[in-house]
């Protein structure tokens, strides 16, 4: 979730020494799973919050905010995997990219496999709102990655045109 | 033939990625090749998604060492090794009694285990039980580390800055070891601590050249 393996052992750090610090807390009134991811969840949104200059409770993570706004309806663009884009290294870089409440609730259904009924429970918001975050993190996902796509074509460009001037 | 526009398949889209699929949604996708590259869009990005999953993947053993290190500066537990390894193990399997999530469940069990086993396993010993000297050990860390260092100096300073905390606490174990081994030379346990604390140390020099030298 962080796309760093320095911070993500960090993080495993912290969240376990949350586990220790807050295991009193469990009331048993979730699965103890689900309080523990949560935590976890919690720590990495935490840092993300930090590292975008945001301070932000968890619950305010999924509230319309700045991941509110509709999908843009770019129906012409180009498909991706006909264009190539589509590997693990460039969906890296576009997750990396999303705000912290996309790129959760992306990580935990596309990525880890959860169900929205347990993301809900994770991240404290309405099964609604999980599905919509991700329909929304997918879309601009993919807005990120045709930008990535632009990006290289438009390094090709310059790439042939310096070749072309130095046969010149 | 479709009653939708593109607009109107744009408001159904969210729920066709969730399954809900009307007939006159899938009437204009059939026809609409603009709207079906959208769809083969998303259907790829979950896809190339679900292949990234690592969860299998463990966290390096200088992890537990560092959360020992820490849980012990806090006082939520205290400086006997063994015990240590065996309380929290107890503990852990009592919590994950009650986990109903087996795939998690045993994820962190994996992880106790590590923990478990890289305080207590005896794999660093002579054969003939001759004490293990770790002032060679220490040499080449000390040249390691100055190596290192230099390495992610330039580099990402929040990578740098991560590196460096982790060092520092690694740093902290050896020198909570050193003092162990001092006091109880003959405990076995805590000549071996010492010895895994150095190698967690090597762990992390190389992982800081690794990263050094991607950049």
């Amino acid at each position: 979730m962080v796309g760093n393996t320095a911070e993500a052992e960090d993080l495993t750090q912290e969240a376990f020494l949350q586990l220790f610090r807050k295991i009193s807390t469990f009331r048993g009134e979730s699965a103890f799973s689900t309080w523990l991811h949560r935590l976890a969840v919690n720590v990495v949104l935490m840092k993300l919050r930090k590292k975008s200059g945001k301070e932000t409770s968890l619950e305010q993570v999924t509230e319309p905010d700045e991941e509110s706004g509709t999908p843009r309806r770019d129906f012409g663009a180009p498909d991706l995997k006909l264009s190539g884009s589509l590997d693990r290294v460039n969906i890296q870089r576009a997750v990396d990219q999303l705000p912290p409440g996309y790129k959760a609730v992306f990580v935990l259904h596309d990525v880890q496999g959860y169900e929205h009924n347990e993301i809900a429970e994770i991240m404290g918001c309405s099964i609604g709102n999980s599905k919509s975050q991700l329909h929304k993190a997918r879309m601009r996902l993919r807005e990120l990655l045709h930008e990535i796509v632009r990006e290289k074509a438009r390094e090709d460009r310059r790439a042939a045109e310096s070749a072309s001037s130095g046969e010149d | 033939m479709s009653t939708l526009d593109c607009n109107a398949f744009w408001n159904q889209l969210e729920r066709w990625m969730e399954g809900e699929r009307s007939s006159d949604a899938q009437a204009h996708l059939r026809g609409c090749p603009n709207c079906r590259g959208v769809v083969n869009d998303l259907d790829s990005i979950r896809q190339t998604a679900h292949a990234m999953d690592d969860a299998d993947v463990a966290p390096p053993d200088r992890i537990w060492a560092s959360l020992r290190s820490q849980l012990e500066q806090e006082g939520l537990i205290h400086a006997d090794r063994h015990g240590w390894a065996e309380t929290v193990k107890g503990w852990f399997e009592e919590i994950f009694a009650v986990v109903p999530r087996p795939a998690l469940a045993g994820a962190y069990l994996v992880a106790l285990i590590a923990v478990g086993f890289a305080l207590a396993a005896p794999g660093y010993r002579h054969s003939d039980g001759a004490q293990i000297s770790t002032r060679p050990l220490t040499a080449q860390l000390n040249t390691d580390e100055e190596h290192a260092i230099s390495f992610v100096t330039d580099s990402d300073p929040v990578v740098a800055a991560s590196l460096r905390k982790n060092l520092a606490i690694v740093d902290n174990y050896i020198a909570l070891c050193e003092k162990s081994v001092q006091e109880e030379p003959e405990n076995e346990f805590a000549r071996d601590y010492l010895y895994g604390a150095y190698q967690q140390k090597a762990d992390l020099l190389a992982q800081m050249t690794e990263r050094g030298d991607t950049r």
